[in-house]
């Protein structure tokens, strides 16, 4: 049974992206396609393209982004907390998202302007010859309405990305914030 | 000049200018001034209930959160006997937090300023350099603990007030206690918190939440369109505004500002099934449609632990959304899932004031302790997708709340005023079960304006 305690510590919660022990260079061949993947994924989504968007996912997505808790002593790393999220989602939670953002989403209605800045991209092999662990940092801003100020979060995405028919698609992505309590009011955008 | 009672702010406006009882309306400008805020943070936070989270989130002896009662932090801590303890995170010595972490376990909360140390229950155990006595001896030990708040369980959930002489919760819930118990006091076990809270901070004044939260069914409608386009309401998007079954029901609350909306279980299930509710027992209709968070399984249980009154209105009209004042809201709904079934989400929320044009939104998401992990996991997957931080339900409230903010900055739109003048007015239907002040029919602003009512009482009598 998951101990859901606020005050249990998550073992497996230590603060390491890259797991893979097997580097894919950076400039090789398949390093590069990876990168051009992410530079196209964030504009799909700061063109707020998302039918694009949802061609680089795989069917079997899983989007998560867990939550951040402020530990001291000997947890003090063990600060993401994996029972808890602000993102739980799937393919089809996904689509029940962007289908929405078609309709009357007042939350993305005026739409946000948004940039992701997408950097520190690191690959690794893992066991699936097609897949490739993925982990990069992400600066987002979003400017809403007429207000002179930015919403910005900033986070690290721990990814798996699957090689099908010539073409990687997005088949897990982990978001870890770097916010305990969020400064952005809402999570309206993909990130 | 008349003699103004209650609360008159510098400039002369009282109270009664700002919330007009005859009228129905309040001043836009209550949800941008400074003077008054610092009069909630007495009058209100400092003597009301405020729920800070769930027992289930401490099960240790020394386990401990940090959380907020308006602008002031407190440790929730387990202590050894297994009681909870609400105390203020301010060392008595020279005011430095005494916890700099959000959750742990520690049978001594040491400051990391000067080294005083305390229990899990606020007491004093010492400072370091024992033969120094380096906390005088003016004195004695037993005045130098944390400040304790009284606190106090119901359903697991921990609520504490520094009123300490104060209404008992009991009396502090009131009327409402009957349909609350149908959430909180249903099961054996009760609930379970399924993870830490998400916390998120929305740049609007607190009470544009908080009043929102009072069963403010109409913002529904429009608000949340993208449910009725989901076909989560009933009817169909060509036709929503005039048939949204979800609309109806009964509203029910009390003087002390608390509400909840009670919708129809037959028309609910109408939603999902075409089988109907007519000529079926109480235990029949519960299994055909168990309550948001409930399983097959646990039905007994409710039978159990509620009266046949309540039980027999969780099999007719639910309660599944409201708020308790000040600060809470709660939602316990049917939620379609992208699957096509439907399950539960039970969340609560407090909107903690951060200065006057700030609040942190804290979502805490439960499930029944005992029902199956995949009931949670599904649960879990379902709120979140629905309510807080990503919810697509509440990603639409966070983005109009700041936006009234701002228009009450301006200094002709603060005179403008809200209205709460549609009204059904106290009515108690036959054969209803429960008590307090009972509207039926289209959900309307009777709920809301009790909210308001019950502010402008407390922010009118000093201590």
């Amino acid at each position: 049974m998951t101990d859901r305690s606020t005050a249990a510590v998550d073992k497996s919660a230590v603060m390491r992206g890259l797991i893979s022990r097997s580097r894919v260079p950076v400039g090789s061949e398949i390093y590069n396609r990876l990168l051009e993947t992410l530079y196209d994924e964030a504009a799909a989504l700061d063109e707020r393209r998302f039918d694009d968007w949802v061609a680089m996912l795989a069917t079997d997505l899983v989007y998560t982004a867990p939550i951040r808790l402020t530990r001291t002593g000997v947890n003090r790393d063990r600060d993401v907390m994996r029972t808890m999220m602000h993102f739980n989602d799937n393919y089809a939670s996904i689509l029940m998202r962007t289908g929405r953002l078609s309709k009357s989403a007042w939350a993305e209605d005026p739409p946000s302007r948004t940039r992701r800045f997408v950097t520190n991209m690191r690959v690794g092999e893992t066991e699936n010859p097609d897949e490739y662990e993925v982990v990069s940092y992400l600066y987002l801003t979003r400017s809403r309405g007429e207000t002179a100020e930015y919403e910005v979060t900033t986070g690290e995405r721990r990814d798996v990305w699957r090689f099908v028919d010539g073409a990687y698609k997005l088949s897990k992505r982990e978001i870890i914030l770097d916010q305990s309590t969020l400064s952005m009011s809402n999570l309206a955008v993909f990130l | 000049m008349l003699q103004k009672a209650g609360l008159v702010l510098s400039d002369g406006t009282s109270i009664d200018d700002l919330i007009d009882t005859k009228m129905h309306e309040v001043s836009l400008r209550v949800m941008n001034d400074p003077e008054l805020h610092k009069i909630e943070m007495e009058r209100i936070f400092g003597r009301t209930w405020l729920l800070l989270g769930h027992d289930t989130e401490i099960p240790k002896a020394g386990d401990f959160v940090v959380r907020d009662m308006g602008e002031d932090q407190v440790i929730v801590a387990r202590d050894r006997k297994g009681e909870i303890h609400v105390l203020l995170n301010v060392c008595p010595h020279r005011g430095m937090k005494v916890c700099t972490a959000e959750a742990g376990n520690t049978q001594a909360h040491r400051c990391i300023y000067h080294g005083w140390a305390f229990r899990p229950d606020g007491a004093f155990i010492g400072a370091p350099v024992e033969k120094e006595q380096m906390h005088g001896n003016m004195r004695p030990k037993s005045e130098l603990g944390l400040k304790k708040a009284r606190t106090h369980l119901y359903g697991g959930l921990i609520f504490a007030t520094w009123n300490i002489e104060g209404p008992s919760f009991d009396e502090f819930l009131g009327d409402t206690k009957f349909y609350f118990d149908q959430l909180f006091c249903r099961t054996d076990s009760g609930l379970e918190l399924l993870g830490p809270p998400q916390r998120f901070m929305i740049p609007a004044n607190w009470k544009i939440g908080a009043e929102q939260s009072a069963s403010d069914g109409f913002h529904t409608l429009t608000l949340h369109r993208s449910l009725m386009e989901g076909g989560v309401m009933g009817g169909t998007p060509e036709s929503i505004y005039d048939n949204a079954p979800g609309m109806y029901g009964v509203d029910v609350s009390c003087s002390e500002g608390h509400s909840l909306r009670c919708l129809e279980a037959a028309q609910t299930f109408k939603m999902f099934s075409n089988m109907s509710f007519e000529g079926k027992s109480t235990e029949e209709r519960l299994r055909m449609l168990p309550p948001p968070g409930i399983t097959q399984e646990l039905i007994p249980q409710l039978f159990k632990n509620l009266s046949p009154a309540q039980v027999e209105m969780l099999a007719t009209i639910p309660p599944q959304v409201g708020g308790m004042f000040p600060n809470v809201l709660v939602l316990f709904i049917f939620a379609p899932r992208t699957d096509g079934g439907a399950s539960g989400a039970l969340a609560l929320h407090t909107y903690m004031p951060r200065g006057p044009n700030h609040f942190e939104f804290v979502n805490y998401i439960f499930a029944e302790k005992d029902a199956p992990e995949q009931v949670k996991r599904d649960m879990l997957e379902n709120s979140i997708q629905q309510a807080g931080t990503s919810g697509i339900i509440e990603q639409d409230d966070a983005d109009t709340w700041p936006q009234i903010m701002r228009n009450a900055r301006g200094p002709v739109g603060r005179s403008m005023t809200l209205k709460y003048q549609a009204l059904t007015g106290h009515h108690i239907p036959e054969g209803w079960p429960g008590g307090g002040l009972v509207y039926p029919g289209f959900t309307k602003d009777d709920t809301q304006w009790n909210w308001w009512l019950n502010y402008h009482r407390l922010m009118s009598s000093p201590s």
